[in-house]
C-alpha cells in the first residue's frame, strides 16, 4: 500500500522537522535567554531593583526608550510620506527614489554614524568649507538623525509593500466619487489601510533603534551620552566582578523585556490581521510628470545627499588623505591609510567576517525553508513569531546570553559568534522564504503527485524551485547583515576571532582616523556595490515590493 | 445621441465632446457621445476598447487629452478645466467592487453621506434605510472580506446609491459574477434606475447584456466610437464586421449576391436560390460584399426534405419558420446539434460557409443533411 507508506512517511517527516525547530528555538533563543534570566535573578528582586534604579542603568533606559521613541516618530512620519507622494506615480520613475531611499541600508550604521562625525562634526568636512558644524552631533541629536536615516527606509519600504498589497487604486477612487477630496480620502481610506504595515514599520523602527549598539556608540559615548546597549558594552569591558555582571544581565533582559512588551501582542496581531485583507496587486500607475512630482524628487535628492551621500563623499576623502587637517586635493593623496589600517590582524579579520557571513547566510535560508515547510496550520502564526521575536532581542542582550549559555563550551571559538549571527538574522532567511511558500498555490504539489511524482521528488521539483529566488535573495540580505554585524560581535570576539567589524571600531577607539576610514570603506564599498549591481539587474523586480521581513 | 452643439449639451446628463484620452497615444480618440437624464448608454467592447479610460475621464480622474465633457449642463473637463471627482455627483460601480476592507458594509454606504456633509448618526440611519431597501439590512455590520461576490456588487450599488448621483458609472459590474448573480445585478440595476431617473453608462464585453439592458448601445473598438444607435439596429444594422461580431452571435457567408429590388436580395448557396429581404452596410453595394446572418435569422427545415418532396407534411417538413412550401430552400450539413433550454443551436457546414442557426424549442434534428432557410440578410463589404 504506497499511500500508507507515504502518509506515515509525511508524519514521521512532520515530526522529525517539528523536533529539529524546537531544537533550533531552544538552542538559539530559549537557552541564551534562560542564561540571561538566571543570572539577572541570582541578585534576587533586590538586585534587579538596584540595577534598575542604579543613576546609570534608569538613564539607560530613558535614553534609549527617548531616542527609539523620537526615531520611530521621525522615520514613520517621512518614510510614508515620501512613499505616498512617489509610489503612485508611473512605474518608471519609482525605481530612482526607492534606490535613494534605500541606499544607506547598504551602509554599516558604525560606518554611517563615523562617517557623519567626520562631515558634520567639529573639524568636519562642513565646518572646513562653511565653518558649520551640526549642532549636538555628539548627543541624542545626532544618534537620533542618524538612526532615522536608518529608519526611514523601513516605513518607506512597508508603505510600498502596504500600497501594493493593500490599497487598490479602485479604493481610492471609490472614495473620491463618494464626495471626498484627496485630503479626505487619505484620511478616511488610505492612511487606514495602511494602518497593518505602518505599525509593523514603527515595531521594526522602534525595536532597530532600541538596539542599535554603533550609532549610540560613535555618537553618543563621546558625549557622555548612554544607551543600554552601550552600558552592557562599556559594563562587559571594564567590570569583573560578579555582582556588575548581575547587573549587567538585568540590564539586557530589561532591554528584551521592552521591545518584547512593543513587539510581543503586535505580531501575533498582525499574523492575525494580515490575510483578511488581501486585494489583488494594483496595475502600474500612469500619468505625466508633473511639477509636484519633480519638487519630491528635489526633495528625495537633498535627503539621500545629506543623509548619506555627504558623509560617505567625506569617507573617501578622509580614506585617500595622508592626515587629518590636511585637504582632500590630490597632492595629500594616499594609499597609505589602506595599507596600515589593513597590517596586522586586519586581513584575517576580514577572511573571518566572510566567511562567517558566509556560513550564516547559507544556514539562515536553510534553517528558514525547514521551519516554513513544517510550520503549517496553526503552528504557523506563533512560530513566525517566535522567529521575529528572536530578531527582536537587542543583539547586546542577545549577545551576554549567549555568553552566559555557551561560552562555557565555545569561549574564544567563532562558533559563538555563528550562533548568534544565526539566532538574530534567522527571520531573514524564515520570512522571504514562508512568503514564497505561500504564494504557492496549494494545488502544485498535489498536481505533482497525481502526475506520478513521490513526497519528495514533488517537493523536489516543484515546491524548490519556486523558493530559489527568494533563498537566494535571503541569503544575500543575511550575507549583508552579518558581514556588517558589531553589536554581538564586539560582546563575543576573543582573542584570534576579531571580526572585521570589530577591528574598524578597535581602530577608531585608537583614534586612527584615516585608517579607520579607509576600513570602512572596505567594509562598505564590495557590499554597495554588489547590491546596486543587483539593484539594476533586478530593476523590474524591484518595482515591485512583496511583503517580505521589512513587515514583521 | 452624438450632440455636438453646445446647445443640446445642456439637455444631456453627459456629453462628450472630440474627447480624447490617453498618455501620449491616446487611448480614446475623437469621441462624441452623450446621455440624456433617465436614460441607459451600454458601452460595448473588448478590453483594451477604451470602456474603463471613458468611465474614468467621465468621473473626472483623466484629464483629457483634447475634447470637453459636460455634465448636466456644465463643462467638468477640458478647456483646462477639470472639476475633482468628489464634486460631479457620479455615482460608480466598480469591477473589483472597490470595497474599503476596514469599514463595515453600513459604514461603506453611510461614506458618501458623511461626505456630503451628514452627521455620524444621521448618515448611519440613511444607510440603513439603502441596505434595507436593498435588502441588504442583515449584511450592516459586515466586512467586505466576510461577503460573497455578489453581496460585495450589492454594497457596491448601495454605496454609488447613497450617493445620490445624477449619472450612474458602470464599469463591468458584473464580470466577476456568475449568471444569476449577474442578473440579481441586472435587475437591481435596472429598478434603481427607473426609481431615480438618473442617466447610466454601462460599460461591459458582453453584447447580451448590452442590449438587454440600454436604451442606447455605443461600441467601442481600439478607442474609437465605431456606432451608435438603439440596441435593436446596433444588433441588426452593423456598420462592420468587428461591430457585428461585438455585437452578438453571427455567422458570414459568402456567396455570390445581387440585389433584387425592394429591399430585397437574391442569394446562391449551392446550387439552390432564396430571394429574402436584407440592408446593406454603406459599401457594400459596390465591391464583392459578405452576407451577415444572425443565428435568428435563419430556420432550419427538416433533415432529408429536398430529397421527399412529395411528403410536405412528413418529418420532412420545414420546422421554426412555417415557410409554405420547399421553395428557397438551402443545402447544408449539420455538424453540431446544442440544446439550450429555450432554444437549440445548430451548427451547419454549408457551401457558402459555416452557419450557425438558432431556433426555439428543443432539438428537432439530428447531425447530417439538412435544409435550411434563410429569412432575412445584412450585407458587408
Amino acid at each position: 500500500m504506497p499511500a500508507s507508506t507515504d502518509g506515515r512517511a509525511v508524519t514521521v517527516s512532520r515530526a522529525a522537522a517539528a523536533v529539529v525547530t524546537a531544537c533550533l528555538i531552544g538552542a538559539l533563543v530559549a537557552v541564551p535567554l534562560e542564561s540571561l534570566a538566571r543570572v539577572a535573578a541570582e541578585g534576587g528582586l533586590a538586585g534587579i531593583t538596584r540595577a534598575l534604579t542604579a543613576p546609570a542603568g534608569r538613564t539607560a533606559i530613558v535614553h534609549t526608550v527617548a531616542v527609539a521613541a523620537a526615531v520611530t516618530a521621525l522615520a514613520v512620519a517621512a518614510g510614508t510620506a515620501l512613499a505616498l507622494a512617489v509610489e503612485r506615480r508611473p512605474a518608471r520613475s519609482r525605481l530612482l527614489p526607492r534606490l535613494l531611499v534605500a541606499g544607506p541600508l547598504a551602509i554599516p550604521e558604525f560606518v554611517l554614524g563615523f562617517a557623519w562625525s567626520q562631515a558634520y562634526g567639529p573639524a568636519g568636512l562642513t565646518q572646513h568649507l562653511t565653518g558649520l558644524t551640526l549642532p549636538g552631533l555628539f548627543g541624542p541629536a545626532g544618534i537620533i538623525a542618524v538612526l532615522t536615516v536608518y529608519g526611514v527606509p523601513l516605513a518607506y519600504l512597508a508603505v510600498t509593500a502596504g500600497l501594493a498589497a493593500r490599497a487598490d487604486p479602485a479604493l481610492e477612487r471609490a472614495a473620491r466619487t463618494a464626495g471626498a477630496g484627496r485630503l479626505t480620502t487619505l484620511r478616511t481610506v488610505t492612511l487606514p489601510l495602511l494602518r497593518i504595515p505602518l505599525l509593523g514599520a514603527a515595531a521594526l523602527v522602534f525595536v532597530t533603534a532600541a538596539g542599535s549598539f554603533a550609532v549610540p556608540e560613535v555618537l553618543g559615548t563621546p558625549a557622555g551620552f548612554g544607551t543600554m546597549s552601550t552600558l552592557v558594552y562599556t559594563d562587559l569591558a571594564l567590570s569583573a566582578s560578579p555582582a556588575a555582571f548581575t547587573e549587567l544581565a538585568v540590564l539586557a533582559l530589561a532591554m528584551v523585556v521592552l521591545v518584547l512588551l512593543a513587539l510581543g501582542p503586535l505580531d501575533l496581531w498582525l499574523a492575525r490581521l494580515r490575510p483578511a485583507a488581501r486585494t489583488q496587486a494594483p496595475p502600474a500607475a500612469v500619468g505625466r510628470r508633473t511639477a509636484g512630482d519633480r519638487a519630491v524628487m528635489a526633495v528625495i535628492w537633498c535627503y539621500a545627499i545629506v543623509a548619506a551621500g555627504i558623509p560617505m563623499l567625506t569617507l573617501i576623502a578622509t580614506a585617500l588623505t595622508r592626515g587629518p587637517g590636511l585637504a582632500p586635493v590630490p597632492a595629500n593623496w594616499t594609499l597609505a591609510n589602506f595599507a596600515s589600517g589593513l597590517s596586522g590582524g586586519a586581513a584575517a579579520a576580514l577572511a573571518r567576517s566572510a566567511g562567517l557571513a558566509l556560513a550564516a547566510a547559507i544556514a539562515a535560508p536553510a534553517i528558514g525553508a525547514l521551519v516554513a515547510g513544517l510550520a503549517r496550520g496553526r503552528w504557523r502564526g506563533p512560530l513566525a513569531t517566535v522567529v521575529t521575536l528572536a530578531y527582536a532581542i537587542p543583539g547586546s542582550a542577545l549577545a551576554v546570553g549567549i555568553i552566559i549559555g555557551y561560552g562555557r563550551w565555545l569561549d574564544g571559538s567563532a562558533l559563538i559568534i555563528l550562533a548568534a549571527y544565526v539566532a538574530k538574522f534567522w527571520v531573514f532567511g524564515h520570512r522571504p522564504v514562508q512568503a514564497a511558500l505561500d504564494r504557492l498555490p496549494p494545488g502544485l504539489t498535489r498536481a505533482a503527485r497525481l502526475s506520478g511524482a513521490r513526497p519528495a521528488a514533488a517537493v523536489r521539483t516543484v515546491v524548490l524551485p519556486p523558493l530559489t529566488v527568494a533563498g537566494v535573495a535571503a541569503a544575500g540580505l543575511v550575507f549583508v547583515l552579518a558581514f556588517h554585524e558589531l553589536t554581538m560581535s564586539t560582546i563575543l570576539y576573543g582573542p584570534g576571532t576579531e571580526t572585521f567589524a570589530v577591528v574598524i571600531m578597535n581602530t577608531q577607539d585608537l583614534g586612527g582616523v584615516g585608517a579607520t576610514a579607509a576600513l570602512a570603506l572596505v567594509l562598505t564599498v564590495p557590499v554597495v556595490a554588489v547590491a546596486g549591481l543587483a539593484a539594476w539587474l533586478s530593476r523590474r523586480s524591484l518595482l515591485y515590493v512583496p511583503n517580505g521581513p521589512g513587515s514583521p | 445621441m452624438t450632440g455636438t452643439a453646445s446647445t443640446l449639451r445642456t439637455e444631456y446628463a453627459v456629453a462628450c465632446a472630440s474627447l480624447s484620452v490617453g498618455y501620449g497615444r491616446p487611448a480614446l480618440a475623437g469621441l462624441d457621445l452623450s446621455v440624456a437624464p433617465g436614460q441607459t448608454l451600454a458601452l460595448l467592447g473588448s478590453s483594451g476598447s477604451g470602456k474603463t479610460t471613458l468611465l474614468n475621464a467621465i468621473a473626472g480622474f483623466v484629464p483629457p487629452l483634447s475634447g470637453e465633457i459636460w455634465l448636466s449642463g456644465r463643462l467638468a473637463s477640458g478647456r483646462g478645466r477639470l472639476v475633482p471627482p468628489e464634486r460631479r455627483r457620479i455615482g460608480m460601480v466598480f469591477q473589483d467592487h472597490a470595497l474599503w476592507p476596514h469599514l463595515s458594509v453600513l459604514d461603506t454606504v453611510a461614506y458618501p453621506l458623511r461626505r456630503a456633509g451628514t452627521g455620524r448618526a444621521d448618515a448611519q440611519r440613511a444607510a440603513r434605510a439603502i441596505l434595507d431597501q436593498m435588502g441588504l439590512g442583515p449584511l450592516a455590520e459586515r466586512r467586505p472580506g466576510q461577503l460573497s461576490g455578489g453581496e460585495q456588487q450589492r454594497v457596491g450599488l448601495a454605496r454609488a446609491l447613497a450617493c445620490a448621483p445624477v449619472l450612474y458609472l458602470f464599469d463591468e459590474p458584473t464580470a466577476h459574477l456568475d449568471a444569476s448573480l449577474r442578473a440579481q445585478i441586472l435587475d437591481e440595476v435596472a429598478r434603481r434606475r427607473a426609481a431615480d431617473g438618473a442617466a447610466a453608462i454601462y460599460a461591459t464585453h458582453d453584447a447580451a447584456e448590452a442590449l438587454a439592458i440600454a436604451h442606447q448601445v455605443a461600441v467601442l473598438h481600439s478607442g474609437r466610437l465605431a456606432q451608435a444607435g438603439p440596441p435593436a439596429a446596433v444588433y441588426a444594422e452593423p456598420a462592420d464586421l468587428t461591430v457585428a461580431a461585438l455585437t452578438g452571435p453571427m455567422s458570414v457567408l459568402h456567396a455570390p449576391v445581387r440585389a433584387a429590388g425592394a429591399g430585397r436580395y437574391a442569394i446562391a448557396v449551392g446550387d439552390d436560390r432564396s430571394t429574402v429581404p436584407g440592408t446593406a452596410a454603406p459599401g457594400a453595394a459596390s465591391a464583392d460584399p459578405v452576407i451577415l446572418v444572425r443565428p435568428d435569422w435563419a430556420s432550419l427545415a427538416g433533415p432529408g426534405a429536398p430529397d421527399s418532396p412529395g411528403t410536405p407534411d412528413g418529418p420532412g417538413a420545414p420546422v421554426g419558420c412555417g415557410a409554405p412550401d420547399g421553395a428557397g430552400l438551402l443545402p447544408g450539413t449539420v455538424t453540431e446539434v446544442r440544446f439550450r433550454g429555450p432554444h437549440t443551436d445548430y451548427h451547419l457546414a454549408t457551401p457558402a460557409g459555416p452557419l450557425l442557426i438558432r431556433n426555439s424549442g428543443p432539438p428537432r434534428a439530428g447531425c447530417g443533411p439538412a435544409r435550411w432557410r434563410l429569412l432575412r440578410v445584412r450585407l458587408m463589404p
